[in-house]
């Protein structure tokens, strides 16, 4: 079963019988409990979800932990294509786009995810390298809403993804 | 074959030797008749000299008779008894030419003679009417010669009359006779030259012709039809005593107007005057400068063959130099074409270099970047000191795990670079490789064992050490292994074997990996190849490692080549000097 329909299910479950128990979720859904448990935290989380996406796993990491630790909930792809696959489940309410990755890059994604009417209200921002940064202008006539040089500076970063989801909200 | 100027060329030439041909022609012509005129001259005036030359004896010879017969007339003192019998015998005995002498006497008889056969003895001349001259040189006591007459024996004669006076006193006349044929048979008939000869007295009689064109004894002063008017004129000079020469048509027997030249030669004697004559027609002339015009022509159309054959030759010359020039430019169009062509691929290859170089620059720095970029984050991580202990040991190890890539990298760009610059240096030594692939083996233990990958080392006990640059032949056998473990998922297995040839060994590290695709095998050796960045990511190479390798075998005289078949495994072959 499908993700997306396993936290259907459970929500619609839930809202049924709202004392109904894990096991009880477990059993109706045929499911492991540890799954549904996983789920359940996962829809209770109120965090704002980042998505990163870069093939570079150390400074994926590096980031994530950092971002996880200003209390944002973090999920990461390495690629293009499994990127805008996780837009799609996750929902992230924003996105650290690494330029250069494998099978499809950046801009490929960043265009593919704004001309998307689902998706495209989606927040983006380029990670570019120095030499790539004729690329800035590009990113931003792509619809990114701003773009980072790495090696960037923390604080920086951080700044950033608050103004961008604040503009967002509002 | 000819271009349009080629053409051009050939009418000049051929203008020009028509042009040198007319003249030549024209120039042998007129030396043709510059010749003609000249022999023609030449020919008249030998002809003319001839004819003085006869006129002359015929003169002579003539007076010379009436010399003798005046002598005789003179050194009598009386008439003799016999009549001059014997002094006339004696002249007609001595001297030649005499038809007959006979003395006619004071009352116009004939009274003696010798020969007498030839004289008409008692015939008087007052008797027959025929005394018109006896009386004329009894009047002017001077010796007279009358015309040409015909005689009774029907030949042309010439009569001569000798008046003679002894002590003033007319004691008759002694008449001498000569035949015309005596005279001409003497001096004409043995003309043995070309044209004809003729003898004309002045009143226009002719007395000879050996021609036989002209009439004996006819005047033809009286009858212009019968001769030309030309001739008329010529004959009109010649009774007139003059010399000289002249010329006139006449109509041969087949119709043509043949010109004829004439000379002529007065003959004086007394009262009389006679004149020669020889005609020629040009025709004689032409004959004579005939070989003359022969070696002419020939030399003419000689001419006009090499002038012919000449730019004949000129024009040939001419366009193979045209087209040898053709050749010539097309050739070096070819060239040049050519060298456009080399210059142009030249172009695109340095532009592939150049391009090449670039996105090797920009691969090196995004590979230095990289490591950077993830330390930087974690270390200004580690700075906000708002972490827990486990989070900050992961953080301190990503800072050391990237310090280490970014040295190796470091160090590969350093190897690359002495590679491909050419000043890598061996130091080589006899290695024994059991020892080397132990010492490898060794290097990538740890990491075999956490896939739990096994290493066969399968060389045979008695393999030949090898002469190589030991350090570097490790880093080729830990660098293929470690590539080999990389690749080659959790329980494979990784085998080292050597295969011996001749002069060198053969060295074989085989996995039981997940290989590479036929259209990869090529590229693998190539600097930051990687057949799938997300892969290579997984097993942290830096994309230098296979192209270090290729340097190291390469430069010590070695080959390397890779063998693999997608989800069964990889052989790297490379071989070494022994």
């Amino acid at each position: 079963m499908e993700q997306e329909q396993i936290d259907k299910e459970i929500f619609r479950l839930v809202e049924q019988k709202p004392e109904i128990t894990n096991q009880e979720l477990a059993r109706s859904l045929a499911i492991p409990e540890n799954v549904v448990k996983e789920r359940l935290q996962r829809l209770s989380d109120t965090r704002q979800k980042i998505l990163i996406v870069d093939d570079e796993l150390d400074a994926l990491i590096a980031l994530k932990r950092a971002l996880e630790s200003d209390n944002y909930n973090v999920v990461e792809a390495a690629d293009g294509l499994s990127a805008i696959k996780k837009v799609k489940t996750e929902k992230p309410d924003i996105v650290l786009l690494d330029l250069m990755l494998p099978e499809i890059d950046g801009f490929e994604v960043c265009n593919r995810l704004k001309s998307d009417p689902l998706y495209k209200h989606v927040p983006i921002i380029m990670l570019t390298a120095k030499g790539e940064i004729n690329d800035k202008i590009e990113g931003i006539e792509m619809g990114a809403d701003d773009y980072v040089v790495k090696p960037f500076n923390l604080n920086e970063i951080k700044t950033r993804i608050k103004m961008v989801l604040r503009r967002a909200q509002d | 074959m000819f271009t349009r100027q080629n053409r051009s060329n050939l009418y000049l030439i051929a203008v020009v030797a028509i042009l040198l041909i007319a003249t030549i022609i024209f120039l042998g012509i007129r030396s043709n008749n510059e010749a003609k005129n000249i022999v023609e001259q030449q020919f008249t005036s030998q002809q003319l000299l001839l004819n003085q030359q006869i006129s002359r004896g015929i003169e002579e010879f003539l007076n010379e008779k009436i010399l003798l017969i005046e002598i005789i007339a003179k050194q009598e003192s009386k008439v003799p008894p016999d009549f001059f019998k014997s002094n006339f015998k004696t002249i007609y005995e001595e001297s030649s030419g005499f038809f007959a002498i006979q003395y006619v006497n004071e009352s116009g008889t004939i009274v003696s003679g010798y020969p007498e056969e030839n004289l008409p003895l008692g015939y008087n001349l007052f008797e027959n009417n025929r005394s018109s001259a006896f009386e004329t040189v009894q009047k002017s006591k001077e010796t007279y010669i009358s015309d040409v007459v015909q005689m009774f024996e029907g030949e042309l004669g010439l009569f001569i009359w000798v008046p003679l006076f002894i002590e003033g006193e007319f004691k008759g006349t002694i008449l001498s006779i000569i035949k015309v044929s005596d005279v001409t048979d003497r001096f004409l008939k043995n003309y043995s030259s070309s044209g004809h000869v003729y003898l004309i007295d002045k009143s226009g009689i002719i007395l000879y012709d050996n021609s036989n064109e002209l009439q004996l004894n006819k005047n033809y002063l009286n009858t212009t039809d019968e001769i030309n008017l030309q001739q008329g004129t010529i004959f009109q000079k010649q009774i007139n005593g003059t010399e000289g020469i002249g010329n006139f048509f006449e109509t041969s027997e087949n119709g043509d107007r043949v010109k004829c030249i004439v000379t002529y030669s007065p003959i004086r004697w007394r009262n009389q005057i006679w004149s020669v004559g020889i005609t020629n027609p040009v025709s004689n002339v032409d004959s004579l400068i005939h070989s003359v015009y022969v070696k002419q022509g020939a030399f003419i159309v000689l001419s006009g063959i090499f002038i012919l054959t000449g730019s004949m030759w000129i024009i040939l010359l001419l366009s193979k130099w045209n087209k040898i020039l053709e050749e010539e430019v097309a050739y070096k169009t070819y060239e040049i074409k050519q060298s456009n062509e080399l210059l142009r691929s030249a172009n695109i290859k340095l532009k592939e270099v150049d391009q090449l170089k670039t996105e090797f620059v920009s691969m090196v720095s995004h590979e230095l970047r990289t490591p950077l970029s993830a330390m930087k984050t974690s270390a200004e991580f580690l700075k906000e000191d708002n972490c827990n202990s486990s989070v900050k040991a992961e953080m301190l190890e990503l800072i050391i795990r990237n310090i280490d890539r970014q040295t190796r990298m470091v160090g590969d760009l350093l190897d690359i670079s002495r590679i491909e610059s050419g000043k890598i240096r061996f130091n080589p030594e006899i290695t024994d490789l059991h020892e080397i692939v132990n010492l490898s083996v060794k290097n990538v233990y740890s990491l075999s064992k956490e896939k739990d990958i096994t290493i066969h080392v399968n060389l045979p006990k008695d393999l030949p050490s090898v002469r190589t640059d030991k350090d570097k032949l490790i880093q080729v056998f830990v660098n293929l292994l470690n590539n080999a473990i990389k690749f080659t998922p959790t329980g494979g297995n990784v085998e080292i074997s050597s295969v011996e040839f001749n002069n060198f060994l053969e060295m074989r590290i085989k996995d039981t990996g997940i290989g590479i695709a036929p259209d990869h095998v090529d590229k693998i050796f190539d600097k930051f190849y990687q057949i799938d960045s997300t892969s290579t990511r997984k097993v942290g190479g830096s994309g230098l490692g296979l192209s270090i390798i290729k340097g190291i075998i390469e430069g010590q005289g070695g080959t390397i080549r890779v063998e693999s078949t997608p989800h069964v495994g990889t052989t790297f072959i490379f071989t070494l000097g022994k």
